[in-house]
């Protein structure tokens, strides 16, 4: 069965998710298990595959065995980019899974199998779109994953969250039909979807390469990954979506759907259009650098502005997309800037997992919506608290925690390719982040008690008057995701090491193959 | 007004660098284009070895049909996915569990009468009943058909849909809802997609790969491991069938009735 992990890693979470559809409906306790069991099972086949791409390099998967000639079938492939990538998604989803053991959808628990559903059904895209090596592929997959976050947003009782759904759903699919064009048009120049052969045609024929319609198709499939990775100036759905959004929404989509979508650009540059053959044809790169720098000026300016907490950290998700995107296209010739964004895909995803588990379990056992709702959290959650902290840590890039490590890459990156303007950015923005989370940590460990008036739900009505505050954890199945994602972390940043020289191997692999295409 | 000069600049850039890039289109039609004729360097183009190896290689006539459920029948498991997971938020957003939560829900007796009124109801009530069986065995000719002529599980679980769409229309949404329930309707989707993905899956049992459904072959007491993926192909074409009729109605039922599934049309 071994040979199959590339395919059984999405079809775990995909036969889970009909299994709950056959038999979740009627008795609501099947839900958890099958989730549970089908995205360990995930985890497991993603580790495997990590192992194996470790052991013997690519790892290509012919699905319904048509291998030759190529672009004839649809073949998975898993390298040494896209394999710890998997893992990570893994990881994520069973925090998010354990921590909505309770309240799926917050209000309606009797729609706990379809928020589960679209759970398992989000997960089987995000897999997908990481695992596949064909161009048209990704677009069922990003539309299986755009339909699913819709669902999971909306199914809120708020009618806010409804409305916030609506606006991703516009964007989002003006975002994936700008992808289909893009693909459209290389395959009406090329005639092949595979990813691999499409790398093959451009690097072996420079007339083909910088035709019109090639370069209107990268600029399509560019601006359509972009919206639906809240870039800059396409960001405008996210805040509302992610902030407004279940928690239990909250803590799978936000730490996944955009770090995908970066890795979907990362792969579009890396291995269909072959880094070499966008340095020589494309001129505009280092527009996209400054283009970054705006997105993580504007994203950090808007975190300070924020006074609720989930906003603040969706502007920070805005900023960190800044930070993917410039990193990819700094164009240093070591490649250490394209190094340091596939590792802050990992580092980011496990922080924002971390920061939005933190948030969702303030909102719901501290009543805490806006920044001063967060005093005295310390003596009430101190565990809890850690947890957020070390989040926090990681965004502001402390050691040993990995936002640290993959701040390091990108900016020696920066450095070698010479982008002063990027540096300062970056540590501008370090800055800014520590301003925001120190304000918090002042709040929360100084703050008074929490005073009568912020008028929020706090449904357990704990007596605020009384002097010292009662020590009150989240419950379990809250703490022990947060705590999990904090470690992780940590350990990612400390095993910073072995990760990038993986990633490395399959960024420098795919650089050869460039090379030897000519 | 303001956002109506930003948007229709945003179009006009738009459709320019449309414009600018259909200038370095291959001719409509040619046969020597990259997409027909593959290009130099590459792979020998995708088309002509469909055209030529298609039949050879499945036994299906129908290239559309072959490249949809065999070659490509991953994408198409989960395009089928995709018309599933609609059919599941719609559910997850629509659908009133609880009572206090129907925004001012009109009295359902009220409301549960056809468009018509009574006087047309026999008559329409009656050739909608004759309509129906019929509908539906056409689609079920469709669905079946898909390897020979245009069709399958698409067409045909569209056309399944809309048989309950017009049992509801005809009559009223409980006597459809008595015929294809909630529960029912839920289950048929997730069976659906069981069939897709469980036909896909079942070759890995055998040690070959998803989705090639000649592994099947002894399975299905075929000659040939053609034979076998042109079975494959209907099984998975009916499984498609089974989610689109359902998600179809479904979406019907809780959009026509603001998820109360009372009263409606």
């Amino acid at each position: 069965m071994s040979d199959h992990l590339p395919v059984l890693v999405l079809l775990a979470p995909l036969f889970g998710a009909i299994a709950i559809g056959l038999f979740g409906m009627r008795d609501h306790r099947v839900c958890l298990p099958v989730v549970l069991s089908a995205l360990v099972l995930s985890l497991c086949c993603a580790i495997g595959i990590v192992l194996k791409v470790h052991a013997g390099g690519t790892l290509d998967y012919f699905v319904a065995g048509w291998k030759a000639p190529r672009g004839i079938g649809i073949v998975l492939r898993a390298d040494a980019i896209n394999s710890p990538i998997l893992v990570v998604i893994a990881i994520v989803a069973i925090l998010a899974a354990v921590f909505t053991v309770r309240h799926a959808g917050e209000r309606d628990t009797e729609k706990t199998p379809h928020f589960y559903i679209l759970f398992l059904l989000l997960c089987v895209g995000l897999f997908g779109i990481t695992i596949t090596g064909d161009a048209f592929n990704v677009f069922v997959l990003i539309e299986v994953t755009a339909l699913t976050s819709y669902g999971l947003i909306a199914i809120g009782g708020s009618k806010r969250c409804k409305v916030a759904a609506f606006h991703y759903l516009i964007m989002g699919t003006v975002g994936a039909s700008f992808y289909l064009i893009g693909v459209g048009y290389l395959y009406l120049k090329l005639g092949s979807l595979n990813m691999q052969d499409i790398h093959t045609i451009l690097a072996s024929n420079e007339s083909l390469a910088d035709s019109r319609a090639i370069r209107t198709a990268f600029v399509f499939i560019l601006v359509g990954i972009w919206t639906k990775m809240a870039f800059f100036p396409l960001h405008g759905w996210l805040p509302n979506a992610y902030s407004y959004s279940p928690s239990g929404s909250a803590a799978i989509l936000a730490p996944l759907v955009t770090k995908v979508s970066v890795y979907v650009m990362v792969r579009m540059m890396v291995s269909v259009f072959g880094l070499d053959h966008l340095e020589a044809n494309v001129e505009w790169g280092h527009f996209v650098v400054w283009l970054a720098i705006i997105a993580i000026a504007a994203g950090s300016t808007m975190a300070l502005a924020q006074r609720e907490i989930k906003k603040m950290l969706c502007c920070l998700i805005i900023a960190e997309v800044g930070y993917m995107v410039g990193g990819a296209w700094l164009g240093d010739p070591q490649r250490w800037g394209l190094t340091g964004t596939v590792y802050h895909i990992l580092a980011d995803a496990l922080m924002t997992s971390c920061l939005f588990l933190a948030a969702g379990a303030f909102a719901k056992w501290h009543g805490a919506a806006k920044l001063e709702d967060l005093s005295g959290l310390f003596r009430k959650m101190p565990l809890a608290a850690t947890g957020f902290v070390v989040g926090g840590l990681a965004i502001i890039g402390v050691p040993p925690t990995c936002g640290f490590y993959s701040k390091f890459y990108l900016i020696r990156g920066a450095i070698e390719a010479g982008h002063w303007v990027y540096v300062a950015a970056l540590l501008a923005s370090s800055l800014v982040n520590a301003v925001l989370f120190f304000r918090i940590f002042e709040i929360a460990y100084f703050g008074k008690n929490p005073v009568e008036s912020h008028g929020h739900g706090d449904d357990h009505g704990h007596d605020h008057e009384s002097e010292p505050v009662v020590r009150r954890e989240p419950p379990l199945h809250a703490l022990i995701p947060l705590l999990a994602a904090a470690a992780l972390v940590i350990l990612l940043g400390l095993c910073n090491g072995t990760v990038v020289e993986f990633i490395r191997t399959g960024l420098i692999e795919t650089a050869t193959v460039v090379s030897t295409g000519r | 007004m303001k956002a109506k000069i930003f948007a229709s600049i945003a179009v006009t850039i738009t459709g320019a660098i449309l414009l600018y890039a259909v200038t370095d289109f291959p001719n409509f039609g040619d046969p020597r284009s990259p997409a027909n004729a593959g290009v130099e360097g590459g792979s020998s183009s995708a088309s002509l070895y469909y055209i030529e190896n298609t039949y050879r290689d499945t036994k299906v006539p129908n290239l559309v049909t072959a490249i949809l459920a065999d070659y490509r029948g991953y994408d198409t498991l989960f395009e089928t996915v995709v018309i599933f997971t609609a059919g599941m938020a719609i559910f997850a957003i629509l659908r009133v569990l609880r009572n206090e939560d129907a925004p001012s829900a009109p009295d359902p007796e009220s409301t549960n009468r056809t468009i018509d009124g009574d006087h047309h109801r026999i008559i329409v009530g009656i050739t909608c009943r004759i309509a129906v069986p019929l509908v539906q065995i056409f689609a079920l000719y469709v669905v079946a058909h898909g390897h020979h002529s245009p069709g399958g599980g698409f067409q045909g679980g569209v056309m399944l849909g809309a048989s309950f769409i017009l049992i509801a229309l005809s009559g009223s949404l409980r006597d459809a809802l008595a015929r294809f329930s909630e529960a029912s309707y839920i289950r048929l989707a997730s069976l659906g997609i069981l069939i897709y993905a469980g036909v896909a899956f079942l070759p890995l049992v055998f040690g070959r790969n998803f989705v090639d459904y000649g592994a099947l072959r002894g399975l299905l007491g075929t000659e040939g491991e053609e034979m076998a993926r042109s079975h494959g192909i209907f099984g998975v074409e009916l499984g498609v069938a089974f989610t689109v009729m359902s998600v179809m109605f479904a979406i019907f039922a809780n959009l026509s009735t603001r998820g109360r599934l009372k009263g409606g049309l």
